[in-house]
């Protein structure tokens, strides 16, 4: 007991060295333990310690932000290669220590590619080829995708479980292997010079209905039954009131799938119908100054050309992707794939 | 039993009420006194037609019956309405006009995906196929030995070949790609100024066209001119003779190339593939990964921090297994679609997949052999493609079941 009580008046004159004041005996008592406390916090230099952390703070600051611009600019570069060497001349493209910005700035190259019939057709023709075909396949699609996915959600029949697997199992199968007999069923009906072959084989896709079918089961039933008291048959209720409720889903799977055929590159040089060629055969051509507008080789694929190909292939993407970014990222975080 | 049924209780007390006339004809005589209740009556009745209920109850003279599924109906609803034969049919037809919204899609699979894949599980066996006039000599394994010998008969690169350039992309650039998006969301996470622009940055190259991005990149490493005598080496070997680095020539005829024996590694080539696979990846893994990390709750890393944990023991310690979900998720899918990569290959090397295919992936060797009418063959390639996938698929649930902390 008196041991303690010398422990208590040791820990008291050290309140009173440091404070420089006598503190009330029964205070000190009570505060023993804080005050013990206080001598090793006065032995830690805290100043110092926030120093140390603060200069560690800003080297790691530093780091972080040199990594992050690093990345960013390799993100970048590509774009940035493409664009300004759409625009330089070819002399200079091959200038042995390339320009960073173009010396001397022309816009012909685009002229030279919009005039190229090298393809077999002109842009002008194969853009507006890959508009109607992006823009009939979504819109047939997406029915297609609609009235499956409400059936399979909502109405009850036979078989109905059994062909939802069916149809999700095929998801694991690659689709080259179903490419090479799609290849020979519509040559085998003479679909060689119209533009259905680039439509109908791919209106079903079963991710979309997967995707929509969950959508439409959140829907709470009880929203079913009071449009039905209603007097709404099952088409008015899916027309009127799920599809404006799946809005956003039904957005992203349309531009998902405008964009996928934007993208096809595969199917259209497969089947190879020579009108309809789509944007992405387009730009593996190699494009020759024919016409001798730019004054250099004229049997040569030039690059500054290619770049501008690029460019035009491009800059419709990288819109979309600016204005409907939501939408995309929607449909595609989900899948794990694009387009 | 039928005349029993038609005198089962209607939906007012009336028709309940002959149900007790029914009972108590039935039952033996009672005393005036211990008379059965409304309820105990309509029990004895179903038990006689051998519906089993589970309860009944009765509120206003109206016996309530609970069935097995405990749902409480009336006793009309069990016995279900009277219908004729003709009518009976119908309501089955209507049950079944599900079907009528699912036939559009259902035809279009029948021909555009069901009978393809049984159609290329019969066509790999058929020897000598012609796709054109569909004839065949008979069947047998003689297009998978050919297509794994490599003794096509073509030239070009062989399925081996093929699978070695695939396996080689994936397997470096997947994981590659994955590490350094977890790298750049961790960054990203722990900045607060100039987030949403490098957010956006990063993002950009998210949506491109894989034949148009190729050719950009292709561009980085092609010499302009000839090796000895460049006009221009390309951005990347310039980058390189900065450190004292000879011009390598990454895509042309001279890739340095080293030979295993059936196949041949050329290196250089499979840098340019791996640095295109990386860039392009990039994007959709940072998107997924830093969604991931801003769920992590915050306490973890103010436990760690007292504790006077390392910021690269948070990373490993705590981070990295918080989110292994996510990165498990990007590495089957990555690998996934890996394995079918073809579009950025032509991007990069053209529609020849290099020189003589020797680019080639496992899709682009199947498309090459449907293009040149070699049917055969691409249904034996697709097929091996599929095991191969099924595999990898079946290997990568097994790892990620062992390896994902949380």
């Amino acid at each position: 007991m008196t041991k303690k009580i010398k422990e208590t008046s040791n820990s008291e004159t050290v309140v009173k060295t440091e404070e420089g004041k006598t503190l009330d005996q029964t205070v000190s008592a009570l505060s023993s333990d804080a005050a013990l406390f206080n001598r090793e916090i006065t032995q830690f230099n805290v100043e110092a310690e926030t120093k140390k952390q603060r200069t560690a703070t800003i080297v790691k600051n530093i780091f972080v932000y040199t990594f992050l611009t690093l990345c960013a600019i390799a993100a970048f570069l590509p774009f940035y290669w493409m664009i300004i060497s759409s625009f330089k001349t070819e002399a200079e493209y091959r200038e042995s220590i390339p320009t960073f910005f173009p010396r001397t700035f022309q816009w012909k190259n685009y002229s030279v590619v919009l005039s190229q019939t090298g393809a077999g057709a002109s842009f002008g023709r194969i853009l507006l080829n890959t508009l109607v075909v992006g823009l009939l396949s979504t819109t047939l699609g997406l029915i297609v995708i609609i009235i499956t996915a409400y059936a399979l959600a909502r109405i009850n029949f036979k078989g109905k479980n059994f062909l939802f697997a069916l149809m999700l199992a095929t998801m694991m199968i690659p689709g080259e292997m179903y490419t090479i007999t799609n290849y020979i069923t519509v040559s085998k009906w003479q679909w060689n010079d119209t533009f259905t072959i680039l439509i109908v084989p791919f209106l079903v896709s079963v991710y979309y209905i997967y995707l929509l079918r969950n959508n439409f089961m959140q829907i709470p039933n009880s929203l079913y039954q009071a449009a039905k008291v209603d007097g709404l048959s099952d088409m008015g209720y899916l027309i009127k009131v799920m599809i404006p409720l799946t809005a956003p889903t039904l957005v992203s799977i349309s531009l998902l799938k405008f964009i996928g055929t934007w993208n096809s590159y595969i199917w259209p040089r497969l089947v190879n119908i020579p009108d309809w060629r789509m944007i992405s055969n387009w730009v593996t051509s190699g494009f020759t100054d024919s016409a001798g507008i730019l004054g250099g080789s004229t049997s040569e694929a030039l690059n500054t050309l290619k770049m501008a190909a690029v460019c035009m292939v491009s800059l419709p993407l990288f819109l979309l992707f600016i204005f409907c970014r939501k939408y995309i990222m929607h449909g595609v975080s989900k899948s794990g794939t694009k387009g | 039993m039928p005349d029993k049924k038609d005198t089962l209780p209607q939906n007012d007390v009336n028709d309940v009420a002959g149900v007790e006339e029914n009972v108590s004809n039935d039952a033996p005589q009672q005393p005036q006194a211990v008379k059965p209740s409304l309820a105990q009556k309509t029990k004895q009745a179903f038990a006689d037609l051998g519906k089993k209920i589970k309860g009944v109850f009765v509120k206003d003279q109206v016996a309530l019956i609970r069935d097995a599924g405990n749902t409480v109906i009336t006793a009309e609803m069990l016995a279900g309405p009277q219908l004729s034969r003709k009518e009976k049919f119908s309501r089955f037809l209507h049950s079944q006009s599900g079907w009528l919204f699912v036939l559009p899609a259902v035809l279009l699979m029948c021909i555009f995906t069901f009978y393809p894949i049984i159609n290329a599980f019969v066509g790999s066996f058929k020897q000598n196929y012609q796709a054109t006039t569909g004839r065949f000599d008979g069947f047998g394994f003689e297009n998978f030995v050919r297509v794994l010998k490599g003794d096509t008969g073509t030239g070009g690169a062989t399925f081996l070949q093929c699978l070695v350039n695939t396996l080689v992309f994936t397997l470096v650039s997947v994981p590659l790609s994955t590490l350094i998006a977890l790298l750049i969301s961790v960054a990203l996470n722990s900045i607060k100024p100039l987030q949403k622009a490098y957010q956006t940055v990063l993002f950009l190259p998210y949506l491109t066209n894989s034949l148009a991005m190729g050719a950009v990149f292709a561009t980085f490493f092609t010499i302009i001119g000839t090796k000895s005598n460049p006009e221009t080496p390309g951005l990347v070997n310039l980058a390189l003779q900065a450190f004292g680095i000879a011009p390598i020539d990454w895509m042309g005829i001279g890739s340095p190339t080293w030979e295993l024996g059936a196949i041949s590694i050329p290196w250089a080539k499979y840098i340019v593939v791996i640095v295109y696979e990386v860039w392009s990846g990039l994007p959709f893994k940072i998107l997924i990964l830093f969604s991931a990390l801003q769920s992590v709750n915050k306490q973890y890393y103010d436990a760690a921090k007292i504790d006077g944990a390392s910021r690269s023991t948070i990373l490993w310690k705590i981070t990295a297994p918080m989110i292994s979900p996510m990165i498990s998720y990007l590495l089957i899918t990555g690998i996934m679609g890996g394995m079918k990569q073809y579009s950025a290959i032509v991007g990069l090397f053209g529609e020849q997949m290099g020189i003589d295919y020797d680019m080639g992936t496992m899709v682009g060797y199947i498309y090459r052999y449907i293009e040149d009418g070699y049917t055969g063959y691409a249904f034996a390639g697709s097929l091996m493609l599929f095991a191969i996938i099924m595999v990898i698929t079946a290997i990568s649930n097994r790892i990620s079941k062992k390896r994902v902390t949380y």
